[in-house]
C-alpha cells in the first residue's frame, strides 16, 4: 500500500517534497480554554497532587540571588554551588581530602531562582538518584578531562580548580592549578568526587573502560544538595552563589572555542 | 467566551478536515491521536512561556470527547512518560502508566528516561498500563521478565481496516545508566523494524502501519533518526516520534512516511486522519497540533 501524498487542511495541499511539511499550519492562536478536565482522571490526580504539595512545598532556605547554569560559554555557578558541595562531603565522609569534583552541565535540570528554595526547586535541578563516588585521577587526567570538557561544552562545572586556556587557536594549551596551591602535577594521583553515572557512562572520560577503584559513598547528589539546603535555613543563612573566575581565557580564545575554531 | 474561534482552533483544522468529503464517503478511516515526551507532567506546565499549557486531565477530556465522535481512533504515545516533575520522584512512573490508562491509551513505547527507575521500576510501573507498550529493537537476554511485558507489534483491527503498530527506542550509550538498563541490548533500528513491518504487511495484512519512535526527529548524520529510518525502512505509513521534543504543527514526509512530533510534557495532542483510498492505499487526510490551553486562557 503506498500512501497517498494528498493532506487536506480545510484547503488542498500542494503535493508536498520529501522532508517538507504535508500541511498548512493548524491556528494554534486562535485557541481559548474551555476544555474541561476528565473528572475521573482529575479525581485520581488530586490526592496525589496533595501528596506532592505537601512533600515539595517545604522552603529549605532563601537564595538572595539567582544561581544560574550559564549559557554556552558562560560559568556554570550552580554548577559550582554542586560540585563544591560534592567536594565538601566525599572529603568529609573518607575523612581526607578530596581535590577534585566534577559533573555533567547537562545533569543539572534548572537554574536555581532566588527567594525561596523547595524541596521541588531540588528535584527540579537534580531530578536523577545519582550517587556521590570517590575515584582516584591522576593530575594528567584530570587536566584530560577539563580538556574534554572544554571541547565539549565550553567547560563543564567543576571544584577544586582554576582552569586556563592559552596559547592560540592553532596552538591551544589547557593549564590547571589546584585551588590555592601548586600547579597540577600530572603525575600526582588524587582523589576526585563525581557521580555514579558519569563514572559508569560519562562519554569522553579519560578512565572510560579502564578499571579504576572506585569508593561508593552510599549519598544521592540530590540529598547533599537538599541537606545542604536545609542547614543553611536553620542557621538562618541564604544560598551563597558562587563567584566565576574558574574558567579564563586568553584573549579570543572564548570565541575561539565558540566558533569551533580551535585546532584541539 | 466559548466562541467560534475557540471551537476552530481547539479541535483544530484537522477536525474541520474529517468533516470534508472524500473520495469514497463510505471508505473506512480512522484518526490517530498522540503525545510523546510527556516526562511526568501530569499538571499543566506552572512556568515558563508554555505555563498553563498540558495536563493529563484536560488531555483525557480531549480524548474522550473526539472517541465521543464515534469515529475509530488510537491515542498513541512515543515514549518519555518519565521523568521531568516530582511526580516521578515521588510515585516511579506508576501514577503516569496509571492515568494514561485511564485516559484511554491504546499504546505506547520506551523511551530513554522510561528507565530511569530501573527494570525492576519499569516492571513495577507497568502493572499499571492497561495498555501494551511495543518495541522491536531492544533485546531482553538479561531482563527476561521485563522482555514479557513487552510485545515487538501489535495490531488493533477496527471495521475494515486494520493498524499493524511497533516501536522503536534510542541507543542507550550516553543517555541510560548502564545500571538502569541492565539486561537489555540495543540494536540498531533499521533490520528489526524491516522485519516487523514485513511481517505486518505480508502476513497480517495491515492497512495502516504505525511505528512509535523513539529516536528523535533529526540528529543530522550523527545516529539514527525517523528521517532516516523513513528512507531506511519502506512500508512506514506513520512515524510517531519523540525523544528529540520538537514541535511541529504539521507532519512531514519523507518518500511515503508521514512524520510528527508535538513537542513535549503533553502541552499539545497530535493529530492525524487516515482514509482508505479505493485500491486500498492510505490516504492523509488531515493532521493538527492540538495545543491543550489553560482553562484560564
Ligand atoms: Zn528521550
Amino acid at each position: 500500500m503506498v500512501l497517498s501524498s494528498l493532506f487536506l487542511s480545510g484547503a488542498l495541499a500542494i503535493l508536498p517534497s520529501a522532508g517538507t511539511p504535508t500541511l498548512a499550519a493548524a491556528q494554534p492562536e486562535a485557541v481559548t480554554p474551555a476544555l474541561p478536565e476528565d473528572p475521573a482522571v482529575a479525581q485520581a490526580l488530586a490526592p496525589c497532587a496533595a501528596i506532592i504539595r505537601k512533600e515539595f512545598s517545604q522552603v529549605l532556605a532563601q537564595a538572595s540571588k539567582r544561581i544560574p547554569r550559564g549559557k554556552l560559554g558562560e560559568e556554570n555557578l550552580l554548577g559550582y554551588w554542586v560540585t563544591d558541595l560534592m567536594r565538601e562531603r566525599a572529603s568529609r565522609c573518607l575523612g581526607q581530602p578530596v581535590a577534585f569534583a566534577f559533573i555533567n552541565s547537562g545533569g543539572l535540570r534548572a537554574d536555581l531562582q532566588a527567594g525561596p528554595v523547595r524541596v521541588a526547586d531540588i528535584f527540579e535541578l537534580m531530578p536523577f538518584d545519582n550517587e556521590l563516588v570517590v575515584t582516584e585521577y591522576t593530575g594528567r587526567e584530570v587536566l584530560q578531562l577539563l580538556r574534554g570538557g572544554l571541547i565539549k561544552k565550553a567547560g563543564e562545572p567543576c571544584s577544586g580548580v582554576l582552569i586556563s586556556l592559552q596559547g592560540t587557536p592553532e596552538r591551544p594549551v589547557v593549564s590547571a592549578s589546584w585551588l590555592q596551591t601548586a600547579p597540577l602535577d600530572p603525575e600526582t594521583t588524587v582523589l576526585i568526587a563525581t557521580t555514579d553515572y558519569l563514572l559508569a557512562s560519562g562519554d569522553g572520560l579519560p578512565t572510560r573502560g579502564r578499571s579504576k577503584k572506585v569508593i561508593p559513598t552510599g549519598l544521592q547528589i540530590r540529598q547533599i544538595l537538599l541537606e545542604a539546603c536545609a542547614e543553611l535555613g536553620s542557621q538562618g543563612k541564604s544560598l551563597p552563589c558562587p563567584a566565576p573566575g574558574r574558567y579564563s581565557f586568553a584573549p579570543g580564545m572564548l570565541e575561539a572555542l565558540l566558533e569551533r575554531r580551535i585546532a584541539w | 467566551m466559548v466562541d467560534r474561534r475557540a471551537f476552530l482552533g481547539g479541535l483544530g483544522a484537522a477536525f474541520l478536515a474529517s468533516r470534508l468529503p472524500l473520495r469514497a464517503e463510505s471508505s473506512p478511516r480512522i484518526t490517530l491521536l498522540h503525545t510523546n515526551d510527556t516526562h511526568s507532567h501530569l499538571e499543566p506546565l506552572a512556568s515558563g512561556s508554555l505555563a498553563g499549557r498540558g495536563g493529563i486531565a484536560r488531555r483525557a477530556a480531549l480524548v474522550k470527547r473526539l472517541r465521543s465522535q464515534g469515529g475509530n481512533l488510537l491515542l498513541l504515545d512515543a515514549g518519555d512518560v518519565f521523568q521531568g516533575t516530582p511526580y516521578f520522584n515521588r510515585f516511579k512512573g506508576s501514577l503516569d502508566y496509571k492515568l494514561m490508562s485511564m485516559a484511554g491509551y491504546d499504546a505506547g513505547t520506551l523511551g530513554n528516561h522510561d528507565f530511569d527507575a530501573g527494570i525492576e521500576g519499569l516492571m513495577t510501573a507497568l502493572e499499571e498500563a492497561t495498555f501494551p507498550i511495543l518495541n522491536c529493537n531492544f533485546t531482553w537476554e538479561g531482563a527476561p521478565r521485563l522482555g514479557q511485558k513487552i510485545l515487538p507489534w501489535t495490531v488493533k483491527t477496527f471495521p475494515g481496516l486494520k493498524v499493524g503498530l511497533t516501536g522503536v527506542g534510542v541507543e542507550f550509550h550516553g543517555l541510560v545508566f548502564p545500571k538502569n538498563h541492565e539486561g537489555v541490548g540495543w540494536r540498531d533500528p533499521v533490520a528489526p523494524l524491516g522485519a516487523v513491518v514485513r511481517r505486518l504487511r505480508e502476513v497480517e495484512k495491515v492497512d495502516l502501519l504505525v511505528v512509535l519512535s523513539h529516536l528523535g526527529l533529526d540528529h543530522h548524520g550523527a545516529a539514527i533518526d525517523d528521517l532516516n529510518l523513513a528512507r531506511l525502512v519502506p512500508g512506514i505509513d506513520v512515524i510517531i516520534g519523540g525523544h528529540t521534543h520538537t514541535f511541529m504543527d504539521t507532519p512531514v514526509r519523507v518518500d511515503d512516511t508521514h512524520i510528527f512530533q508535538v513537542g513535549y510534557a503533553g502541552v499539545n495532542l497530535g493529530r492525524m486522519d487516515f482514509a482508505l483510498g479505493p485500491k486500498g492505499e492510505a490516504i492523509a487526510c488531515g493532521s493538527a497540533s492540538l495545543p491543550l490551553v489553560d482553562r484560564r486562557g
